[in-house]
């Protein structure tokens, strides 16, 4: 069967991002199966989890019509991992989130990916802001939001049952994105 | 459907966040392969009812024909009508030799749609993914199932 074509694929200097296929489950499970990669999103996952994680993001592209990018890099043609829009029922606002497997960490790929998903979201989703939602611990998270030029709009908000910690919310408007990434 | 105790009971329910998260799972299996279980309409009402169909996930025991309808529409036949026809789509466009229903071992409403269906008690205490509890095979090969239309 080929794949359904349900969004655009965007080229990025040293990364593509397109809707999750398939065959990217490799990819997915070795990201959802680590446990520091993981360890904001609710600790290590069975394969048979990252298949419904997998299974739910592309049901979102159907229904929506966004959701998280899978990441391909170029140079090695696999999955590392899925980064975009992202806003699933009682979700505090218009996200765009990231998770990379661990051995793509401190690349600059997730700035790399999140910048280009979130001009897209600007530009064809009609957001007029972008949201991330971070733990407090989560350091590297926050490093990488800071990098966006995202500030934390509001503190230890709950996120829908049954996640039980509360994040901050991350985020700015489409003008101070776009003010800061003039040509 | 999911937040009803008498659903909920045996498959899980959960927040309107945790039920988007299987719908659009649901409908993203179609996408990853080429099948998943139908939404189910009752034509008099044109109401949503319920979900029937093929179902099998990552790690999944075999090639799954399941059912589940919301709490009003049981006791009419509609489970067995639904999946009647969708055992005879998955067995005629999905090349499927068998197909197995995952049943809790005190659901006896699904056993009995499972009897009727004509299946039979295959295996017992297989654990199902994601959260492994223990359930029962319920199941039928085409041959049985075309041998009995």
């Amino acid at each position: 069967m080929s794949p359904l074509v349900l969004g655009p694929t965007l080229e990025t200097e040293r990364l593509i991002l397109r809707p999750p296929i398939a065959s990217d489950l490799d990819g997915w499970t070795a990201f959802s199966s680590n446990s520091e990669a993981m360890l904001f999103l609710g600790g290590a996952q069975t394969r048979a989890v990252a298949w419904r994680s997998l299974a739910t993001m592309t049901g979102s592209w159907v229904l929506k019509g966004f959701a998280m990018f899978s990441v391909i890099e170029k140079l090695s043609g696999d999955c590392i991992g899925r980064i975009g829009p992202w806003q699933p029922e009682s979700w505090p606002g218009t996200e765009v989130g990231w998770g990379l497997v661990r051995s793509a960490w401190g690349k600059g790929y997730a700035v790399e990916a999140a910048s280009a998903s979130i001009d897209w979201a600007f530009d064809h989703l009609g957001w007029t802001d972008v949201i991330h939602c971070i733990d407090a611990q989560n350091v590297n998270s926050q490093k990488l939001a800071e990098r966006l030029g995202s500030r934390i709009l509001r503190r230890n908000v709950p996120m829908p049952p049954p996640n039980e910690t509360p994040v901050d919310i991350w985020g700015q408007s489409r003008e101070e994105w776009r003010e800061r990434n003039k040509a | 459907m999911m937040q009803n105790e008498d659903v909920a009971r045996f498959i899980g329910g959960g927040s309107r966040y945790i039920i988007w998260r299987l719908f659009s799972a649901m409908v993203g299996a179609w996408a990853l392969k080429g099948y998943a279980q139908f939404s189910v309409i009752e034509k008099s009402s044109g109401k949503w009812i319920g979900r029937a169909g093929p179902w099998q996930p990552e790690g999944w025991p075999g090639p799954e024909v399941a059912y589940t309808l919301s709490r009003p529409y049981w006791g009419k036949g509609y489970a067995v009508e639904a999946a009647t026809s969708a055992i005879d789509w998955a067995f005629d466009h999905l090349g499927w030799a068998e197909i197995i229903h995952c049943i809790d071992p005190e659901n006896r409403k699904s056993q009995q749609v499972a009897q009727r269906l004509g299946s039979r008690l295959l295996k017992s205490g297989v654990p199902l993914p994601p959260d492994e509890t223990p359930g029962e095979i319920w199941g039928q090969s085409r041959e049985e199932w075309q041998a009995r239309k």
